[in-house]
């Protein structure tokens, strides 16, 4: 009975703890790079980049996607609700706002490579 | 239309959870190692959870209720009907991602099927479709569905069961078409056949060993309160109830692959993967397969060798420990579930239910449920979720610590009772840390 206890009253002492520091924490993402949140993709002989870069982003914030390609595509954003971009031969800005907080992978649809991860937060 | 899915980089579902920030999952880890050497040092020397006394029974009316004809009928209806509606969104509905069918395999089933068994107790029993299929032939021919052509041998265990585990997790992590119907299809209908085929040649005793969804189900069930004396439904303590698993061949097998399979599906989508099977030359389906079967075949290792470091008395072989033991990781499984997959659940599991109105995507509202929306709650709240994961990690590696000394204590001899424990918690010590570490990096 003790020792139960001994243990119960650690495990309770220990795990509000664990709440208490989450609170610190509460979604300011240390500054990213590239404040403005525009992201340059280039697309050419059927490669790109980047391959997977990992973009930090705020929720709400507006996000250009500037694409220079030489063939038409397809950006598919996997957000909730996911969404399809497409775009022309040449240089395109796609105008992107992702509303909820988690990670948003933007795919080539015809190339199947993620081409940017947004951490939306 | 079929070009919208790339499931080399997918499956189904949009944004992904946030990484937990370091400060709270190298709390976490310190939690779990401060706990675990506490319970090493104060808990119990003697084994507390003997089987035939622990728990108490249930109330009378909910005994009288739950053993019930009407009820059992019940539940067995409820799962042909799912099973139907299903199978029919499956024929003849649209190859679509917005086909409910991908929503109820991969979430409703997979991980709703847990976090009910968690609760309810062994939940697939009393509804599998199969079982009642085989229940049916039984009746039908007049014999009795316990009994089949051949007995089951009884080395093989869970065996079968990891196998068929094993083949719904390269489908949902690695196929490359998991979010196509074909393929969603013809597992299904490969699972129903190859089980109708095992009861009928080994009576239904062979679904408790083989019926993959069966044996997760009722692992996880291990982890409730509800468990059965002599046919008597009685109500006991979760730990007392996972005492009661018992070291069948093969489990060791079921829960590396179940603990295996969320660490790579964590795994697969960090930033480290993603870049590395992309700029990699190698075939990004070739590394997912090796990747998965590391991790899967890694888990069982890393625990095999902490369970047979260990000083045994002359009875026991040490080859025989890890079976043993392996009970004592059903917990962290489950906590490290609710880690990564509670999103998924609620909000993917949203969608599905909206979706499941309109199972031949011709605009159709049959449940009624085609006008809800999903509720976001949980991605709004990243911080509520990250204290979430590191305490359903956290408390999921501490029962797995105390259902582990007890186990020890009742099998090591006296003087290895505390040192050889030493081994296998610094294995659970790395799955938690690992873990952790995975949440983090995700």
């Amino acid at each position: 009975m003790r020792r139960t206890a001994t243990v119960l009253t650690l495990l309770v002492c220990t795990l509000p703890l664990l709440a208490a520091c989450g609170d610190d924490n509460t979604g300011s993402p240390p500054a990213s790079a590239d404040d403005s949140a525009t992201v340059e993709i280039t697309f050419s002989d059927g490669s790109v980049t980047p391959r997977g870069e990992r973009v930090e982003v705020e929720v709400g914030e507006p996000i250009e996607l500037v694409v220079k390609a030489d063939e038409p595509g397809e950006l598919h954003v996997h957000s909730s609700p996911e969404q399809e971009l497409e775009y022309d031969a040449g240089t395109t800005t796609l105008k992107l706002t992702i509303k909820q907080p988690g990670v948003v992978d933007v795919e080539s649809h015809d190339l199947e490579v993620v081409v940017v991860q947004l951490e939306v937060s | 239309m079929s070009g919208d899915r790339f499931s080399l980089a997918h499956g189904i579902g949009g944004a992904k959870d946030l990484p937990i920030p370091p400060e709270l999952a190298i709390l976490g880890a310190v939690a779990a190692l401060i706990i675990s050497f506490t319970v090493l040092a104060v808990a119990w020397r003697t084994p507390r959870y003997d089987e035939s006394k622990t728990g108490h029974p249930a109330p009378g009316w909910l005994a009288r209720v739950v053993d019930s004809t009407p009820f059992r009928v019940t539940l067995r209806v409820l799962g042909i009907v799912g099973f139907g509606y299903t199978a029919t969104a499956a024929v003849f509905g649209q190859d679509l991602l917005t086909n409910p069918v991908f929503g109820i395999f991969y979430v409703w089933w997979w991980v709703g099927l847990v976090v009910l068994s968690v609760v309810f107790g062994p939940v697939w029993k009393a509804i599998s479709p199969v079982r009642t299929i085989n229940l049916a032939f039984a009746r039908l021919s007049g014999s009795a569905p316990e009994t089949g052509v051949f007995q089951y041998p009884a080395r093989l265990g869970y065996w079968p069961a990891a196998l068929g585990l094993f083949a719904f997790v390269w489908m949902e992590l690695v196929y490359p078409f998991s979010t196509e119907l074909g393929p969603v299809r013809l597992w299904c209908a490969i699972y129903v056949a190859l089980m109708l085929l095992g009861g009928a040649l080994f009576g239904s005793g062979f679904y408790e060993r083989c019926d993959p969804f069966e044996v997760y189900s009722s692992l996880a069930a291990k982890l409730s309160v509800w468990g059965r004396r002599d046919g008597q439904l009685i109500v006991r303590s979760p730990l007392a109830n996972l005492d009661t698993t018992r070291a069948v061949p093969g489990l060791l097998a079921v829960v590396s692959v179940l603990f295996g399979s969320t660490a790579f599906d964590s795994f697969k989508d960090s930033n480290f993967w993603v870049r590395y099977t992309q700029d990699s030359s190698t075939s990004t389906y070739l590394l997912n397969n090796l990747a998965l079967l590391t991790f899967c075949a890694g888990v069982g290792l890393i625990f095999t060798i902490g369970c047979v470091a260990t000083g045994v008395g002359p009875g026991t072989r040490r080859l025989e420990l890890p079976d043993k033991f392996a009970h004592s990781i059903i917990p962290i499984v489950v906590g490290y579930i609710v880690a990564h997959y509670t999103t998924y659940l609620v909000e993917y599991g949203q969608q599905t239910l909206i979706q499941a109105s309109d199972p031949f995507g011709d605009g159709s509202n049959l449940l009624g449920t085609g006008d809800l929306t999903v509720n976001y709650w949980l991605s709004f709240h990243p911080t509520f979720l990250a204290v979430l994961k590191v305490l359903a990690v956290v408390v999921g590696h501490v029962l797995g610590v105390i259902a582990a000394h007890e186990r020890a204590i009742e099998l090591l001899p006296k003087r290895h009772q505390l040192t050889g424990q030493l081994p296998l918690l610094l294995a659970m010590i790395a799955f938690t840390v690992g873990g952790l570490y995975l949440l983090f990096a995700a």
